[in-house]
């Protein structure tokens, strides 16, 4: 009883009012941005050469905006808004009317969450891994020379580092593909497919990976280095327990939980995408779905795409909470 | 010892399982050699399963006017033609333009076998008239009272009130009201929602596959394709397969093409000259420098505001424009590849003869008034043999004949006469301040916001960097601001100079300039704060009286039976916007086309322009016939 007045209550009303701020900024930053979606969508059709009545226009306008649900007040858009929500409808996408975001996302979410969250797990698992035994061997010549490789690796932006790897890999070595992936419609689940999906996703995936798992690396390097320094390593090292033991009971645990926090926070970032990937590699996903969103202020996909993103943060965190008493014996102890 | 040995192995099998396959890039099946590749100019394609065109946007580019669809009537601006596709001729109007008469071509099908007739025309229409939130639905509704058949190939259309130019709703130039084939539409209830897959084609080319992701469509050629006005008029196509494909960076698009995977493709300068320098079998419309395609149908330069103060000035604009040395801005814009233009309109091969030579008499003894008598000349027929030199001392090869050089960099542009655009200014009560720089007549710093796109890629981009630099040089705080919200800003008036279109772009074919014009007229101009209906040319928010008439004078005139008067008219409307210059035309668009070689060639280059050298234009399947494979 006491934990769920003290600790679980609190942090589910957290929840609730942080998932309402983040929809209502969601909704608000688009709109008060200045752009007109109505006005995007004509300059695009008339840019690309399409005759329109100045006449036409007017009533075209009057139609989008009826159409897209800009009709009506501020305040009468966003309880429209809510009740989309609740029923995780979040309309056409104005861009691409009258095709509903569910369906956009529907199309490009599993390539995205495919990608990222393979590379996202591979890239902690080895960062960690990795960066824990340097961590603990620090004075080793071997640790120092990839300390300093990864130095040299982890600033180089994804961008340049995609382009160097298509380079490479994909026309002085042509070992991978360039992106567009070669199956149709009509996908059969097959080795091929497998192949194929493999491939389109190698590049991407290894510049996720190494640029990702750097940065573990690093941070799990420096914080087993500290946790190795504290009084309670020393003493058990001094106890004379097994190095296994140690590495294992005592310094890991609590140099992970830093990581684990952050490893939780990094999947909410997973629907916004990995822009930069996708240009380079032309990969189909969020990424850019979102970036096009934006510029073009087609509200309703904006919407769509960052609620996903807040529910997905924020639940992360409270299970986060919820576990960490599992985790950390100071919590539970509290 | 065995268990890295094991994990040695397995890197190495999945290396070798992983490079096995050939990287033709091709689903399965598909011979290479059959198969033209081109690149999307609108990238990726959203959403890949829907081809309904006609209700929103729906990357046409992706195959669906290029090879799918057949317009009533398309223009090709490298030929000056207005061409007839699935219409038999060109549109009859009655004497008063309230009917506009159809005739469609015999003999032409969709590709399920249906014959295309004047049921298809008038479905079409009749559902645009009837149906809100459809591309179309304005113009149909607005101005059409009646639409009915005749006979299986004719169809009448009855308007509203007089429009001699209802036909431009159907004549395509990169988009138009396209017909719908009656028999598949007509058993739909949500005509917005339907997304036609797999669609009916009236062009060369059905739809084979494409891919889920969004990246590419694969077209294949109609067994029947002698049986669609591509075939009709211009025989079989050669590819095929037609593969368009969308890449998101121009890294990708660059290596592709160097792979030979890529034939056709539309990069930025800077990635045209990579791909020249990287690949032997690549070449540009041009085959020497400056290589981009100079008759491109449409115009850049700079836009004013001309309901705000001090650009609602005629005098301070012409100033403006004379405080320009146009061989340095086309340095910095386009490091002088790009045909400059003194009017407003682009210099495709059609409006050359008809417009800038009939004009250019005129444009040498046009005058401009000092004050005190005193007069200026302000065009410069030297302006192209000045670039060139610059052209030269860069170390660029360029022609020494004088024809090419007016071809390559254009008939003239304005002196750059910075005491002239002084002596404008001090007429009209601007000063010059100790530092040099101009103050407004009431004293204080003149600053220029120049909003532009943020695409620093973009030719508004390119124009607003150029004129930026000339103006501050000129002593006025320009600057630029690039924004995501530019065409909001610029819909809606708010910005005192931009580099939005500063005409709309015309036909590019025929002699009819009322596309460009149209936006100019009275009628279109609404106040700061209210968007107009035009942005390209219209938001400038500019009119005049006389311009008024000629435009009313060409809507009574017919384009095709009156060719002259249409062409004068136009002369006359042209000498109108340059002599009180509401925007400032600066260079002709260019495409950075790159045409691989390697497995197809006979595209239509400068040296031979059969038709425009697009790939993303709805024109391209007439260049297909005339394709041939290389002889390896």
């Amino acid at each position: 009883m006491r934990f769920l007045r003290s600790y679980l209550l609190p942090r589910l009303i957290q929840y609730v009012l942080v998932v309402f701020s983040g929809i209502t900024a969601v909704f608000l930053i688009p709109r008060l941005a200045g752009q007109d979606p109505v006005l995007e969508m004509i300059a695009q059709i008339q840019v690309q050469g399409s005759t329109l009545d100045p006449t036409a226009v007017k009533s075209l306008t009057e139609t989008l905006r009826e159409l897209y649900g800009l009709k009506g007040t501020m305040f009468e858009q966003y309880l429209t808004m809510w009740k989309r929500v609740l029923h995780f409808d979040f309309g056409p996408s104005f861009f691409q009317f009258p095709t509903p975001v569910s369906d956009l996302l529907r199309i490009y979410l599993p390539w995205t969450l495919g990608l990222f969250l393979t590379s996202t797990v591979i890239a902690w698992l080895l960062g960690n891994i990795v960066g824990a035994i340097a961590g603990y061997f620090s004075h080793r010549s071997w640790s120092k020379a990839l300390d300093t490789a990864i130095m040299f690796v982890r600033p180089i932006p994804h961008y340049i580092f995609g382009v160097l790897l298509l380079i490479l890999f994909a026309y002085a070595w042509r070992i991978f593909p360039l992106g567009g992936l070669v199956f149709g419609r009509r996908v059969v689940f097959n080795l091929a497919l497998v192949v194929a999906v493999l491939k389109h996703s190698f590049l991407p995936a290894l510049t996720l990976v190494i640029l990702g798992g750097a940065a573990w690396f690093q941070q799990m390097k420096l914080l087993v280095q500290n946790v190795k320094r504290e009084d309670f390593v020393q003493y058990a090292q001094s106890g004379g327990i097994r190095e296994k033991t140690l590495i294992f009971r005592y310094i890991l645990p609590n140099a992970m939980l830093p990581q684990v926090t952050q490893l939780a926070l990094q999947f909410g970032q997973a629907f916004s995408g990995t822009l930069i990937i996708e240009m380079v590699f032309s990969y189909p996903g969020m990424g850019l779905l979102l970036y096009r969103s934006v510029t073009r202020g087609d509200y309703n996909l904006v919407m769509g795409i960052t609620v996903l993103s807040i529910l997905t943060i924020t639940t992360a965190v409270l299970l986060l909470d919820l576990l960490y008493p599992l985790l950390d014996p100071r919590i539970r102890h509290r | 010892m065995r268990q890295k040995s094991l994990i040695i192995v397995s890197l190495v099998l999945a290396v070798i399982f992983l490079a096995s396959a050939a990287f033709a890039q091709l689903p399965a099946g598909l011979s290479r050699g059959e198969t033209l590749i081109v690149d999307q100019l609108s990238r990726r394609v959203r959403i890949p399963g829907n081809f309904n065109l006609w209700s929103g946007w729906k990357t046409p580019d992706r195959g669906i006017q290029q090879l799918m669809l057949e317009p009533l009537w398309i223009v090709d601006y490298a030929t000056g033609e207005v061409i007839s596709a699935l219409a038999a001729e060109l549109p009859i109007y009655n004497s008063d333009f309230t009917q506009m008469t159809i005739k469609l071509r015999e003999g032409i099908y969709w590709s399920d076998g249906v014959p295309i007739t004047a049921d298809d025309v008038v479905f079409t229409i009749d559902l645009h008239v009837r149906t809100p939130g459809l591309l179309y639905h304005g113009p149909m509704a607005e101005f059409v009272d009646k639409v009915y058949k005749t006979d299986d190939h004719t169809v009448v259309v009855e308007l509203k009130g007089p429009n001699s130019r209802f036909h431009t709703h159907f004549l395509d130039r990169w988009g138009c009201l396209r017909i719908m084939p009656k028999h598949v539409f007509e058993k739909i209830e949500d005509p917005l929602a339907f997304e036609f897959n797999p669609p009916v084609s009236s062009g060369p080319y059905v739809l084979y596959d494409y891919d889920p992701a969004g990246f590419w469509t694969l077209w294949e050629r109609r067994e029947d394709w002698e049986r669609t006005p591509t075939g009709i008029l211009y025989g079989e196509p050669k590819p095929k397969y037609v593969l368009v494909r969308g890449f998101e960076g121009e890294e990708a698009r660059i290596l592709a093409q160097v792979r030979h995977e890529l034939d056709m493709a539309q990069h930025t300068p800077e990635g045209l000259r990579a791909v020249l320098e990287k690949s032997n079998t690549v070449r540009a419309w041009r085959k020497e420098w400056p290589w981009v395609v100079n008759i491109d149908p449409c115009i850049t330069g700079i836009m004013f505001n001309n309901m705000v103060e001090p650009y609602d000035n005629r005098e301070v604009r012409w100033a403006l424009v004379l405080a320009i040395n146009i061989v340095d801005y086309m340095a910095i814009a386009f490091d002088l590849m790009a045909p400059v233009s003194p009017i407003h309109l682009p210099p495709v091969p059609a409006y050359r003869e008809a417009f800038f030579e009939p004009l250019e008499g005129w444009l040498k003894e046009f005058e401009l008034d000092l004050g005190n008598g005193e007069k200026f000349k302000p065009y410069d027929p030297e302006v192209p043999f000045k670039i060139a030199q610059a052209a030269k001392e860069r170390g660029f090869p360029v022609p020494e004949d004088p024809e090419a050089i007016k071809e390559l960099f254009g008939i003239g542009w304005w002196k750059y006469a910075p005491d002239v655009a002084e002596k404008l200014l001090k007429k009209n009560g601007f000063s010059r301040g100790e530092d040099g720089k101009w103050r407004l007549p009431d004293g204080s710093l003149w600053k220029v916001t120049i909003v532009s796109s943020p695409d620093p890629t973009h030719h508004h981009f390119r124009n607003a960097t150029a004129v930026a630099e000339e103006w501050r040089k000129f002593g006025i705080d320009a600057e630029v601001l690039p924004t995501e919200n530019y065409n909001t800003l610029v819909f809606n008036g708010e910005f005192e100079v931009t580099t939005q279109w500063p005409a709309a772009e015309p036909w590019g074919a025929g002699v009819d300039l009322s596309r460009t014009l149209d936006p100019w007229h009275s009628r279109s101009v609404v106040p700061i704060g209210e968007t107009v209906a035009v942005g390209p040319g219209g938001a400038a928010r500019w009119s005049n009286p006389e311009l008024d008439k000629i435009i009313e004078k060409m809507e009574i005139t017919d384009p095709f039976a009156d060719i002259e008067t249409t062409r004068l008219l136009g002369i006359e409307a042209l000498k109108i916007v340059v002599k009180e210059m509401p925007t400032i035309p600066t260079y002709g668009y260019c495409g950075a086309v790159a045409w691989d070689e390697y497995y197809w060639t006979n595209y239509p280059g400068a040296e031979n322009p059969y038709t425009q050298p697009y790939q993303h234009w709805p024109n391209f399947k007439y260049m297909l016939p005339f394709l041939e494979k290389a002889k390896k």
